[in-house]
């Protein structure tokens, strides 16, 4: 049972020690924003790792758990807690009314993708247009710290929060490897066919894991709002969270438990080294980003992670990975 | 193991010794002549979708700190230099915030721009958590002032002011010219200007006996807009007013040129093109005659002058942006000035208390309302005039007569 958890400790207690180690507050908001787009991929990868539905539109999640939240606490008034929770539920709802309408359809592959990007453009014209997600002008928290508001003065505080949801995260991913749901899952990925074939219900574990995808993206949603404090349709239901989601999973290690952190940390790491060290040349980190991305997709299709695994066990018999929740996609599929 | 070996003798290391001292003590010698500088964030989108106006307001923040610096610095700190720390905001609000708290972390004085609205939501309130001094430039959402955070200032003005004096500028205009306008088409991006925008133009124009016949929203970005200019042919409105991005301000002009859609004006308010210099010298005929109802340099000043002969003699671009930001910087030097100390707790009442009247916009002397807004700051109408973007109302600031109707 303790397969795989040693790795996710030892990485969690690195980034919980932090705010101990470094008093600078351009590192701790760093951290945070690294870690909301960390949880954003944690659930794209559920989805799209392990279970192989490659969605290209997670920010309806993200969307829907920043929307949720921000809505019950402007117009209802409601506890930021009470908001997170209900937020989560409404990014799980999303995602099963997705999954449903989608899965069942038997759309696979491209389709699904283009399915889930349009469910988040969807989303984004309705936040846009409609008065009640307050429209184009988008919604504001008032700045009011404190520990029910979900608000912090110190971004050491909110470097622990988002951890934690990243932790939970990590816990529920590599339970979820190591459990049936999980062998189901990739058995689904691997050839749906053969799976159903083999007596699992197929429509069942997508839903299943859409669900949990969309609870675990919505929560970074929620961990957005509550952050940067505003949010409109373009933040919440935007491409670009999609785009983070699915590139941090698959820099790092796609189907990997830790692939989202590690892709996370290396990619925008990346691009903050890369702004310091070329001083105020205005866009080079995104250059250098295009550029990993580029050699990742090109030469490491297994992501960060399974480059590290093929170098490690090059020329040896291959054991079982043991950070792997499942074995790295094949390289033909992934690229 | 000789490479542990200690070689260096008594006197080599007394040598060495002075000539670390004696450099070590010189920066201070130098540091006690001139006083340490005063650092300044600078705060621009110059990546991303809104590089263009990024680097407008970064030109004019730049010109400004290098005047004062050539006229002796900040006098009340003996001549402090202003030092500028840029920051990029790449056009989106996580990254204005990454910029703040480096900024924070190198120590500036205070933080002048930001220009979109979510980024200057977002960063005056990672601003705002430190008591930094943010002055906004552009950012137009009444959200900005509304939110009680007391180091926020807006020089320029918002949402409100500009479309309350689009409508008066308006209805003065087509007053003056015996009332030839009575219909009106909106054209309308489906961002939070656009449709902020259509919506309040619905509700107040009809009360001055306008006739909105069809309010029309397109998005941005838009590829072609040849339905949109079909509709308003068959509405053939004596008025469009087009709120919509460059690009899209852009297409509709000339997609109305070619197809000969020839309204009695077109009236935009803050729009993205219609007082933009480069439309209007890249598209000089589809450009001639519409109106705008936006930010604007006060062209009376002859210091707008000398700044765009600069900007362009650097290859640079001039709009609006530019003479706000040096305009900002100017108030927020004027703070310090006034405070005698660069303290962020002496310069947020500075700001608070300003009276700075010597910038380059037709505003008059600046007087910050409790949420922070300029009230003495306003719009201008403008127009293009054989070619060039003449301010035509109010007659204070105008160096032209307004040609209305334009068509008829």
């Amino acid at each position: 049972m303790t397969r795989g958890y040693l790795s996710i400790i030892v990485v969690l207690a690195i980034l919980a020690a932090l705010p101990f180690l470094v008093a600078s507050n351009v590192v701790l908001n760093f951290v945070v924003f690294v870690l909301i787009i960390t949880l954003t991929a944690q659930g794209w990868n559920l989805l799209g790792g392990v279970g192989g539905q490659n969605s290209f539109g997670h920010a309806a999640f993200f969307g829907t758990g920043a929307y949720v939240s921000a809505m019950l606490q402007v117009h209802y008034g409601v506890n930021a807690w009470v908001a997170l929770a209900a937020a989560i539920a409404g990014g799980a709802v999303v995602g099963w009314i997705i999954g449903f309408l989608s899965f069942r359809a038997g759309l696979k592959g491209s389709y699904f993708a283009l399915v889930t990007l349009a469910f988040a453009e969807v989303l984004r014209i309705l936040a846009n247009a409609m008065e009640f997600t307050g429209g184009a002008a988008g919604l504001l928290l008032k700045l009011d710290t404190g520990f029910w508001n979900l608000q912090f003065s110190s971004r050491a505080a909110f470097v622990w929060l988002a951890l934690f949801f990243v932790a939970l995260a990590l816990f529920i991913s590599q339970w979820i490897a190591n459990s049936r749901f999980g062998a189901h899952l990739v058995a689904v990925r691997e050839n749906e066919e053969a799976a159903k074939a083999l007596g699992v219900d197929v429509l069942a574990v997508k839903l299943r894991a859409i669900t949990i995808s969309g609870a675990i993206t919505a929560t970074a949603g929620c961990l957005y709002l509550q952050y940067f404090l505003y949010i409109d349709a373009n933040i919440a239901y935007g491409v670009w969270i999609s785009i983070e989601a699915l590139l941090a999973a698959m820099v790092g290690g796609r189907g990997l438990v830790l692939g989202p952190i590690i892709g996370a940390f290396s990619l925008h790491g990346l691009g903050e080294v890369t702004k310091l060290a070329a001083g105020r040349v205005p866009g080079i980190d995104l250059a250098v980003y295009g550029a990993v991305l580029i050699l990742v997709v090109g030469f490491a299709p297994g992501g960060i992670l399974g480059l590290i695994n093929k170098l490690r066990f090059r020329g040896r018999p291959r054991p079982e990975p043991e950070k792997a929740a499942t074995p790295a996609p094949k390289t033909e599929e992934a690229a | 193991m000789t490479v542990f070996r200690n070689s260096i003798s008594r006197r080599t290391a007394l040598k060495g010794g002075a000539a670390v001292v004696a450099s070590l003590s010189a920066p201070s010698v130098l540091r006690a002549a001139e006083p340490a500088p005063v650092k300044i964030g600078i705060l621009q989108p110059v990546t991303g979708a809104l590089a263009q106006d990024g680097e407008y307001g970064r030109a004019g923040a730049e010109m400004a700190i290098k005047d004062i610096n050539d006229a002796g610095g900040i006098k009340a700190l003996d001549g402090a230099k202003i030092e500028m720390v840029f920051g990029d905001a790449r056009s989106n609000p996580e990254a204005g915030v990454q910029e703040v708290e480096r900024m924070q972390s190198e120590g500036v004085a205070a933080i002048v721009g930001g220009f979109a609205s979510p980024i200057c939501l977002a960063s005056s309130q990672a601003a705002a958590r430190y008591d930094l001094p943010y002055i906004v430039d552009v950012g137009v959402s009444d959200q900005i002032i509304s939110r009680g955070l007391t180091n926020t200032f807006r020089f320029a003005p918002g949402f409100s002011i500009c479309t309350k004096i689009a409508i008066d500028n308006l209805v003065r205009i087509n007053e003056a010219a015996g009332k030839p306008a009575k219909t009106i088409a909106l054209v309308h991006e489906d961002g939070l200007f656009g449709s902020g925008l259509a919506k309040l133009m619905q509700e107040e124009l009809p009360q001055y006996g306008f006739e909105i016949m069809e309010s029309i929203s397109v998005p941005t970005p838009s590829r072609d807009l040849s339905n949109v200019t079909l509709r308003l042919r068959s509405l053939n409105p004596d008025l469009v007013i087009p709120s919509t991005y460059y690009g899209e301000t852009v297409l509709l002009a000339r997609t109305m040129q070619q197809q000969r859609v020839k309204p009695k004006a077109v009236y935009a308010v803050l729009n993205g093109a219609a007082s933009n210099r480069r439309f209007v010298s890249s598209f000089p005929e589809a450009a001639e005659g519409i109106m705008d109802c936006n930010h604007w340099h006060d062209p009376s000043n002859p210091g707008n002058d000398a700044l765009m002969k600069r900007v362009e003699e650097a290859g640079k671009q001039w709009n609006y942006n530019t003479p706000l930001n040096y305009s900002c910087v100017g108030l927020l030097v004027d703070a310090i000035e006034r405070a005698g100390s660069a303290k962020r707790e002496d310069i947020i009442p500075s700001i608070a208390s300003s009276t700075y009247a010597e910038h380059l916009m037709p505003y008059g002397p600046t007087k910050f309302a409790e949420n922070g807004q300029n009230m003495g700051a306003s719009p201008v109408s403008t127009q293009v005039q054989d070619g060039t973007i003449m301010v035509v109302y109010p007659e204070k600031f105008a160096n032209a007569e307004p040609h209305f109707p334009v068509n008829g």
